[in-house]
């Protein structure tokens, strides 16, 4: 499956410049319709609003972080199928891990460049 | 001591003893009042030694905790030391922040630029690279003030350590407050462990090779590099 680069996607973290940075190499990558939010929980709300094609979400964050994030996104019947990158700094096994069992589809560890975060997507699209 | 306090208690049964079927006199009430007394005077005595040297070891304890707490130097560390280097860390986070939008700008704005005119895509270009590198000089700047961040942290460490030696706070339980524990608890309970040093976390290729292998039933340990490596056999 290609990917469609006209979907939504949902870029959640709570440091505004990551966000500046992760929405400019969508938009490198093609991306047109992107929209950010600053936790889980907001993130979850525009979720609930907008269907978004994909989720790419930070691990650390407040009130909401976004391994809560994730699990919620996966026991809600209307969004448990949205794919989820987490773009973290947390680089522990465990972390990785839990993650995975918590249902992500792939996981990008801080600091990372363009071509990770490209073939990322491309692999959760199966590109 | 203790033996004549024998001594003194054996006379006082003794007396009881070859009283016990008489009728008792004033002179017998006086005679025992006499023994007791000088039976409790030596207890008293005892007492008195020992809860003096008591007394005289805690007073000098307070008198050394005095001279470690002056030591610590908690009002010049809360008046003067504490918000400085907070002082410090704000501006390095204004200095990144600052350098990164600066950066960014210019960046967004060679993205955006029309590059059919070469000429004035290329002047474009050479200005906005002389700003970027104008931002780096942010780094000489934070770097003194991080120096200036650690020699307080490490003034604080002197001292602390110094007067938990002194207290001897390391045989007590920590003590840990409510918000403390709490955040602890999140902590533990979210993963949240935050970025780790070179050689403590683990790199994109090992986060790949997790993902393209089942899931471990029990979560491994993982905090160095053998470790990661069990993993993969």
């Amino acid at each position: 499956m290609a990917v469609d680069l006209s979907m939504p996607v949902l870029v959640v973290d709570d440091y505004n410049t990551m966000i500046r940075i992760i929405r400019n190499l969508l938009k490198q990558i093609g991306f047109e319709d992107i929209d950010d939010a600053a936790d889980g929980s907001a993130a979850l709300n525009k979720m609930r609003e907008k269907r978004y094609g994909l989720v790419i979400s930070d691990w650390n964050m407040e009130p909401m972080t976004g391994y809560e994030l994730l699990k919620e996104v996966r026991a809600d019947p209307g969004l448990s199928k949205t794919p989820f990158i987490m773009v973290t700094a947390e680089s522990k096994t465990e972390n990785v891990i839990a993650a995975k069992k918590a249902g992500v589809n792939n996981y990008i560890v801080k600091p990372f460049n363009a071509q990770t975060l490209q073939s990322k997507i491309q692999a959760v699209f199966g590109d | 001591m203790a033996r004549v306090k024998t001594q003194q208690l054996e006379s006082l049964i003794e007396c009881l003893h070859d009283k016990r079927r008489e009728d008792v006199s004033l002179a017998d009430v006086l005679s025992l009042a006499e023994i007791t007394a000088q039976s409790l005077q030596v207890f008293f005595e005892t007492m008195d030694t020992a809860v003096y040297r008591e007394m005289r070891e805690i007073a000098g304890y307070i008198e050394r905790m005095r001279g470690e707490i002056g030591a610590l130097q908690a009002d010049e560390l809360k008046k003067n030391r504490i918000p400085a280097a907070g002082q410090e860390l704000g501006a390095i986070v204004k200095a990144t922040e600052g350098a990164t939008n600066t950066i960014m700008e210019c960046a967004e704005t060679l993205m955006a630029a029309d590059a059919s005119d070469i000429a004035a895509y290329q002047a474009l270009v050479q200005e906005k690279m002389v700003v970027i590198f104008e931002a780096c000089s942010f780094q000489d700047i934070t770097g003194q003030r991080i120096a200036k961040v650690i020699e307080t942290l490490q003034h604080i460490e002197t001292r602390v350590t110094r007067f938990a030696s002194a207290v001897g706070s390391s045989k007590g339980a920590a003590f840990v407050s409510d918000d403390e524990r709490k955040a602890a608890e999140r902590r533990e309970r979210l993963l949240l462990n935050g970025p780790q040093l070179d050689g403590e976390g683990i790199d994109q290729n090992t986060v790949d090779d997790l993902f393209s292998k089942p899931t471990p039933a029990k979560q491994p340990e993982c905090s160095n590099q053998s470790s990661i490596d069990a993993l993969f056999k």
